[in-house]
């Protein structure tokens, strides 16, 4: 029942996408978000980054069959099989790596940073494999296609699973320009400015704004192109998130007489990149608390915002058509 | 057996993450502000409705009604911690065509209300105790009657207006500016609670008697007005000093109910509040404060029994509340509110402006909240595409939803507008409370269903491992809940004393619902021809 439906311009169908981002690890999160291209009946789906978990948390084996889980800031005791796969489950819907082991191994993992990093490493590159390997049984026999970038949490050596990657339905655009359905050219990049946190793939102002230069190399036609940037443009309202000190670790919100103070996060750079080019479209993310749309300028930009973390997804529909977005949708699933 | 661990058994990565500003300490704060100490109508509403009554145990047993409620509410707000609560709660797990229309009218329609409500709280127990204990010490006639036509319909509307411009501009210049003042609201709150105990305590009802016997001397040119109001009452008919009734006291819970229900309030902003999904935290934000308040509201209302007697305490009830007076003179000008009451007590110019000062941050705080909830769950509304984007557009020079906040304070003019010229208007303030109501129920009822409608939120959440005899807990909490609000429910429709006569509120309330449900299915057909689904914002996909 469409009462307002306008009719489309000739020949221009609309492209239909899925948007989300900052699923740090959240198996539950990934697997809704792969659903969503035949749920929401979307052409393509992209990832906007940040897709590594930051959490790994042993399950030490005690004795027999029982096992203990420090999660969410208790511990628990484990009896039997299902019990532990349970406690799996939940360690991946949280987005979190679990490895189990021995209270000997815990031991010693405790004293060594470098086996913890490594340990992080190798179990991200296995969660993002395996979600290729699973992007490529439920999109067959469709055309659909998963974008997928990093962001600033990933490390090169986890996404270098997505180098050289044989796949139908994935397409690495990290770094570089691919063009979505024949019409739409989308400049990727999943680099930040820097934040209080010191993560993998963060960069000064200046050196970022060489990335995205980079990123949007050999685009003639900005009028519909989509800039897929992890980070969201500076002072844009989709940025604003609340000031931390940087010099504790973990950083902690600034207080002022009381007041926690807030402040924008997103990049000049990025801004630079949006006022230059005006792009038809900016999907963006890193900061979780600011979901919502803008435009700046001719420039609609999105940020679906995360909650990984309850297993919720996140995300945005987009409608599109050349040169113009023709509607949008927030979505919570 | 859980096990204690010497270090850390969960490691982690420099990584990005979410920061919540709002601690639990004030969420707790938020929501005792909100359930509103200030609040009398418990005490000048329930001795004439339930005649027998005792307004304290009430009090304690509305704890009772409220727990499971607010139990309920605590694990939904561990699963779904974030802002727009109510709305989310029930859109989730119930769907959008029944959490869209049930939280725009009971919350975001009838919240209008409140801001009129808080306008009226602000001029009648805030500006004009403050012009009429001045007046009294001062005697001074000029004050006097500033007091009075604060308490007027003219003077409602204009201070109504002036406070609730005022709370939107704060908040439109940016939520850190409203923090800044909430500090010394809650002081206010807190201060109040001391300073009315305290004069209600060092009281007796002779002492009593005789200051009000001057006070109103003073305002209105009355003798012995202690006495006179008593006999007033009582030769209409009624008997001031009735036996206890525990049915009466039972039936005066749905009352103080109205107060207890908005322990839950800052579901309303999740998003914001640390540790949101730490359930001893939910639980000594919701509840802890729920009995916090309930205790509160108890030993006010014993208090100022107390102090003044019981056979005053009762026909101040009637005669303002039902209109009760065998001459036709009626209450009078000194209305008798708590903090009013606290002023004639000691109607000197330090009680006087601290009573008056922590009232009006108090009322304003009222304003604030209405604000504060409301335009959250506008906006989450406005995401989901149920309304116009444009409520959703933050100002990029205030970062605040300033439209939301707009449209708000328009609306609640007309709101405030309606409530003070209007007599038919007057009486759907207990629509309000009923309305709201329903609002709690339906979420009580998303919570019972949670666990089966919404599975893979609730695997996830941290209540999910609390179950009893194989049934969650959530769902036994929130049947229960359920039921007890609808029992409130009934009692408001089918009892006259709670309020509802006539028709007209009836058929207000249920086309405010109406009105609600067409809004939904008219912005859904809107989006339909846009290509976009609003079911969409409510479903949740698979994970397999």
């Amino acid at each position: 029942m469409a009462f307002w439906k306008k009719k489309d311009d000739a020949g221009s169908r609309q492209t239909r996408v899925f948007y989300a981002t900052d699923i740090h690890g959240s198996e539950r999160t990934f697997r809704k978000f792969l659903n969503g291209a035949k749920f929401y009946k979307v052409d393509h789906i992209i990832m906007g980054g940040d897709i590594t978990g930051k959490f790994l948390v042993p399950i030490v084996h005690e004795r027999d069959s029982h096992y203990r889980v420090t999660l969410q800031g208790a511990t628990e005791s484990i009896d039997g099989d299902s019990a532990l796969q349970a406690v799996k489950d939940r360690v991946e819907t949280l987005g979190f790596y679990h490895v189990t082991l021995e209270e000997d191994a815990l031991h010693a993992m405790q004293e060594s940073q470098g086996e913890i990093d490594a340990l992080f490493r190798r179990l991200g590159r296995e969660r993002l494999e395996r979600w290729i390997a699973l992007a490529d049984e439920r999109l067959a026999g469709t055309s659909v296609k998963w974008y997928v970038t990093g962001g600033n949490d990933d490390p090169m050596d986890v996404l270098s699973v997505l180098e050289g990657i044989d796949s139908d339905h994935v397409v690495n655009c990290e770094g570089r320009v691919v063009l979505m359905d024949d019409r739409y050219p989308m400049a990727n990049c999943g680099y930040s400015n820097p934040t209080p946190w010191d993560t993998p793939r963060e960069v000064e102002e200046e050196a970022l704004e060489e990335h995205l230069e980079r990123a949007v190399h050999g685009i003639e036609d900005f009028s519909s192109t989509i800039f897929n940037f992890h980070v969201p443009p500076y002072d844009c309202t989709l940025d604003d998130c609340p000031k931390l000190d940087w010099s504790t670790d973990p950083p902690t919100p600034v207080v002022v007489a009381g007041v926690a103070q807030s402040a924008p996060a997103g990049s000049t750079a990025v801004r630079k990149m949006l006022e230059k080019y005006q792009p038809l479209l900016q999907l963006t993310g890193h900061i979780h608390e600011s979901r919502g749309l803008v435009k700046v300028g001719r420039t609609t930009v999105i940020n679906p915002g995360s909650e990984y973390g309850e297993g919720i997804l996140r995300g945005c529909i987009v409608n599109l058509q050349p040169g113009k977005v023709v509607g949008y949708q927030m979505t919570s699933g | 057996m859980a096990t204690v661990a010497a270090k850390p058994e969960v490691f982690s990565r420099k990584a990005s993450g979410l920061s919540r500003v709002m601690s639990p300490w004030s969420a707790f704060m938020y929501n005792f502000l909100t359930m509103g100490v200030i609040f009398p109508w418990t005490f000048v509403w329930a001795p004439a409705a339930f005649p027998g009554v005792s307004v304290w145990r009430a009090c304690l047993f509305a704890i009772l009604l409220e727990l499971p409620i607010a139990l309920a509410y605590v694990w939904m707000a561990t699963a779904m911690p974030r802002s727009g609560g109510d709305y989310v709660f029930q859109s989730r797990v119930l769907g959008g065509a029944i959490g869209f229309p049930v939280v725009m009218s009971g919350f975001v329609i009838w919240i209008l209300q409140w801001v009129a409500l808080a306008g009226w709280l602000l001029a009648t127990l805030g500006v004009a105790p403050l012009f009429m204990g001045l007046g009294v010490y001062y005697d001074n006639a000029g004050l006097i009657d500033a007091a009075v036509w604060a308490q007027s319909a003219q003077g409602h509307v204009i201070i109504s207006i002036i406070g609730a411009a005022a709370m939107a501009a704060l908040l439109v210049a940016g939520f850190k500016n409203y923090v800044r003042l909430q500090y010394f609201m809650f002081a206010a709150t807190g201060i109040l609670v001391v300073v009315l105990l305290v004069q209600f305590l060092r009281t007796s009802p002779e002492q009593f008697a005789t200051a009000l016997n001057h006070f109103s001397s003073v305002v209105d040119g009355r003798t012995d007005y202690y006495h006179w109001v008593q006999k007033d009452v009582a030769d209409a008919g009624v008997n001031l000093l009735p036996k206890f009734a525990l049915g009466a006291t039972l039936l005066a819970m749905p009352i103080v109910w109205t107060s207890l229900q908005w322990a839950t309030y800052s579901v309303e902003q999740g998003g914001e509040i640390k540790g949101a999904r730490v359930f001893k935290n939910q639980m000594f934000i919701i509840v802890g404060s729920m009995v916090a308040m309930g205790i509160s509201l108890a030993v006010l209302a014993w208090a100022e029994e107390r102090a003044v007697g019981t056979a005053f305490f009762n026909a101040v009830s009637h005669s303002y509340y039902y209109v009760v007076s065998a001459s036709g003179d009626g209450i009078g000008s000194v209305l008798p509110f708590p903090g009013m009451f606290a002023i004639v007590i000691s109607p000197n110019p330090i009680i006087t402006i601290l009573v008056a000062t922590c009232f009006i941050l108090a009322s304003l705080q009222i304003t604030c909240n209405c604000y504060i909830g409301m335009t959250r769950v506008m906006v989450g509304m406005s995401l989901d595409r149920t309304l116009p984007a444009w409520l959703s557009k933050v100002s990029p020079r205030y970062r605040s939803p300033m439209n939301a906040h707009l449209i708000y304070f328009l609306l609640g003019c007309v709101a405030i507008y309606g409530y003070n010229y209007w007599a038919q208007w007057y009486s759907l303030t207990l629509g309000v409370t009923f309305a709201c109501g329903y609002v709690f129920m339906i979420s009580c009822l998303a919570a019972a269903l949670m666990p089966y409608r919404a599975k893979a939120l609730y695997d996830a959440s941290p209540g999910a491992k609390y179950t009893l005899g194989g049934f969650p807990l959530v769902t036994i909490f929130g049947i229960i809940g359920f039921v007890f609000g609808l029992l409130a429910l009934i009692a408001f429709l089918s009892n006259a004393a709670y309020g509802l006569k006539g028709t007209t509120p009836y058929i207000v309330v249920a086309g405010v619902f109406l009105v609600s449900l067409v809004g939904y299915w008219i912005g859904r057909a809107y989006q339909k021809g846009k290509g976009i689904d609003v079911n969409y914002a409510f479903l949740e996909v698979p994970p397999e």
